[in-house]
């Protein structure tokens, strides 16, 4: 049965959580160029279809990216489940090197629910409307960049948890 | 109830109503433990991301939180959320 459990948390692992780390760090490169397409085009752009200012791309990848993040961000919590019912079947759920991935999963979780999606909807109000009162571009843009440092951190997060699983250091069949 | 939003909540909670009832189940009857174990992180699963999507609805925190209520959590924030627009919202079933 822990084969089983294992197979799904590692399966679950690659596809949801690894569309989570693509979208975030797409999302302020995209966000770099909507911005300046909002500004580009004079009036920025109050369409809220979409349809503004020519060839931007920036907008409408946005709003995908983000929708990735949320929706596989929800999907993703399947992965402590497993990995704990996992631990739970092999019998190592004290283990040091699991308690410090549940430890770094929990920071992981709370970056991307704290910072980084907060920030994604901070920016996407920004490009598809106008600026928020009293923002510039160039806040914006240091927007963009503290969005860019959190997703970075969060990735970085979830490699440090992924070596975690397979060196296991102090467990008995590390690599 | 018939934003996506609420839909999405509807469908985690069935989930965790119908993951718990085969749990339930399991244990009074023939107790197989591969099934439990394949069936309980279903739960766990269904359980948080019930939590998580009552979360991001528009509702009072007080409501929003109800759906920490193990097996029932989703269903009360769900009527709460129909009682609130009934506008849009199915009849409610007093």
């Amino acid at each position: 049965m822990a084969a089983v459990l294992l197979s799904v948390h590692v399966v679950v692992a690659v596809v949801f959580v690894g569309a989570v780390t693509i979208a975030v760090s797409l999302f302020p490169r995209y966000a770099r160029e909507a911005l300046a397409d909002g500004t580009g085009s004079g009036s920025s752009s109050g369409s809220i279809s979409g349809s503004g200012s020519g060839s931007g791309a920036g907008v409408p990848a946005l709003r995908l990216l983000h929708r990735v993040t949320r929706v596989y961000a929800v999907l993703s919590l399947a992965v402590p489940v497993f990995g704990v019912a996992t631990a739970s079947a092999l019998g190592v759920l004290g283990n040091a090197w699991v308690l410090a991935s549940m430890a770094l999963t929990l920071l992981a979780a709370g970056l991307l629910a704290g910072v980084v999606l907060p920030g994604q909807q901070e920016l996407l109000a920004a490009a598809t409307r106008t600026l928020p009162a009293g923002g510039t571009l160039v806040a914006a843009r240091a927007r963009v960049a503290r969005l860019a440092a959190a997703s970075g951190a969060f990735n970085l997060v979830w490699v440090a948890v992924v070596v975690l699983m397979v060196v296991r250091p102090g467990s008995t069949t590390g690599v | 109830m018939s934003d996506p939003a609420a839909r999405r909540l509807g469908v985690a909670t069935a989930a965790e109503l119908v993951t718990l009832a085969v749990l339930l189940g399991n244990l009074a009857t023939v107790h197989w433990a591969p099934l439990a174990s394949a069936v309980g992180p279903l739960h766990g699963t269904a359980y948080l991301v019930t939590a998580v999507l009552a979360w991001q609805l528009p509702l009072p925190r007080g409501v929003r939180l109800r759906a920490l209520v193990p097996a029932v959590g989703g269903l009360l924030v769900l009527r709460a959320a129909a009682r609130r627009a009934p506008g849009t919202a199915a009849p409610p079933s007093p």
